[in-house]
């Protein structure tokens, strides 16, 4: 009786089986909860939200020649290195020239491809100010110092190039300014506020935290085995993070 | 006239030039990178930065407000089922449990229950809450790891250690006998002791013979010295005619 039993109840298991599974079906209902959209209503667009076109040459009534003053780009950025009204920026991680061509590439391609109805766009830099001389081709040497040649605007490392701002996210700029970024005569990167301010804490940190005891500040302060001989007085102040226009982040 | 003046500056050891004429040219190379000196690279390679030691993540270690938080009403429950298994039973053994399967468990679960042992499992956390506040603490070392308890109301250890041999995956750790905590050694040794009846039957029995022995000898004793007197005085009298004899003579 209860092996027929057991046979039955094994048919029916096998019968069941197939149509059972193929019309199993697991509903899942659940929340989609979204991110809360950032608040833009304290954000005021400027009237002219795109970059300004720079003037090539400067308007001068008498045009000097200047030494060639590499100073200008060495060691760290005093002036323009922190946000003024935008949010994201093209930050430069080294010294250099930026001469109109750049510039004008810059111009070009954010007003192009940004929306300026939401975002706007500041330079943080001067029009080209500094003459650079040259030679014509061909031309003897001696004879004084060539004619201008075109001018440049110095960018020390640290400082700002370009800031951006307005009713956008990080997301929807940032191809662009990498792109721009790129082109750029030094090492250049994207930044917004936020990633500028952790940039400054974790120097800080690192700073703070160095479980080397012997610290380039220390040596060079001490003049220990008479280092200061190989030293220059520039690194005093920078503790070897800057050589001429290169900077060098990962060191403390 | 540079003559004199050299003759006028020359033996004022210690002068410098109030103005160097020296004429160094450019130094703030920027096109490239500056040959570095030696003592200077030497120095860039000692001063770098070396990070701090990263310390434990934080999950890593169990919190202490989390092990109070944690006293919800099945661990009190469990707690007292623990409680009354180490009142009633009379054999309570640690074993390591490294990661028997089931069926194995279930053969061994069956081989202990012929003999009246079953097994617990009780949560690390529950037994060590347990064991903490009670008079058993010092088994509180024992339970290391996954552990399980073999648990018997009568102390049944050579049958319980005859079964554990079969199982290799089970490690005996320790045992609670009789309120009496053994290792592993002190088990085996316990195992190989007689039953009790017969240690009892062995001690009656050394007991009457002691008795008996005693008895004999008392017995024996009296009798033994009327012999050797009786003997002795057989002796004397088989001596004294034989020294009349000599003295008639």
């Amino acid at each position: 009786m209860i092996s027929l039993f057991k046979a039955v109840a094994c048919r029916a298991h096998g019968h069941q089986q197939v149509p059972f599974q193929s019309c199993l079906k697991i509903l899942a209902a659940g929340m989609k909860s979204f991110t809360v959209p950032p608040d833009y209503s304290d954000v005021v667009l400027p009237e002219k939200p795109k970059l300004k076109f720079l003037n090539k040459v400067p308007n001068l009534k008498k045009a000097k020649k200047e030494m060639r003053k590499l100073r200008d780009i060495q060691g760290p950025a005093k002036a323009a290195n922190s946000f003024d009204k935008g949010q994201f920026g093209i930050l430069a991680m080294g010294g250099g020239y930026l001469h109109w061509g750049h510039m004008e590439m810059m111009r070009l391609t954010i007003n192009r491809k940004m929306d300026s109805r939401t975002t706007f766009a500041r330079w943080r830099i001067n029009a080209p100010y500094k003459p650079l001389t040259r030679k014509s081709l061909g031309h003897r040497m001696g004879g004084g110092k060539g004619a201008i040649d075109k001018y440049v605007t110095p960018v020390r490392a640290g400082r700002l190039i370009v800031e951006l701002g307005g009713k956008v996210e990080l997301g929807e700029i940032e191809e662009v300014l990498t792109e721009v970024a790129k082109k750029l005569p030094f090492p250049a990167k994207v930044v917004s506020r936020e990633s500028l301010a952790e940039m400054q804490r974790t120097q800080q940190e690192m700073e703070q935290n160095n479980q080397n005891p012997w610290t380039f500040k220390r040596i060079a302060q001490g003049n220990m085995m008479g280092l200061r001989r190989v030293i220059s007085p520039f690194d005093l102040h920078n503790h070897g993070r800057f050589s001429g226009k290169f900077h060098f982040p990962w060191r403390v | 006239m540079a003559a004199t003046l050299c003759a006028k500056l020359l033996p004022k050891h210690g002068w410098l030039p109030l103005t160097q004429s020296v004429r160094h040219g450019s130094k703030a190379v920027t096109r490239h990178r500056k040959p570095i000196p030696f003592l200077k690279q030497k120095l860039l390679a000692v001063t770098q930065y070396v990070p701090p030691v990263r310390g434990a993540p934080p999950g890593a270690y169990p919190s202490k407000s989390q092990e109070d938080q944690e006293e919800n009403g099945f661990m009190r429950l469990q707690k007292n089922h623990l409680r009354k298994v180490f009142e009633d039973c009379r054999m309570i053994a640690v074993v390591q449990n490294n990661n028997c399967n089931a069926e194995d468990m279930l053969i061994l679960r069956h081989r202990l229950h012929k003999h009246g042992i079953s097994v617990k499992f009780f949560p690390k956390k529950v037994t060590l809450s347990f064991l903490s506040n009670s008079s058993y603490c010092n088994m509180a070392p024992l339970f290391i790891g996954p552990s399980v308890l073999f648990v018997s109301k009568e102390p049944k250890v050579r049958e319980m250690l005859s079964t554990l041999r079969a199982s290799p995956q089970m490690v005996l750790l320790g045992a609670c006998v009789d309120d009496m905590l053994l290792s592993v050694q002190s088990l085996v040794k316990y195992s190989k002791l007689p039953s009790m009846t017969v240690v009892q039957g062995e001690l009656v029995s050394g007991l009457t013979m002691l008795t008996s022995c005693t008895a004999s000898m008392l017995q024996r004793h009296p009798a033994h010295l009327s012999v050797l007197l009786q003997q002795y005085v057989k002796q004397q009298s088989d001596a004294e005619p034989a020294a009349k004899a000599e003295e008639a003579t």
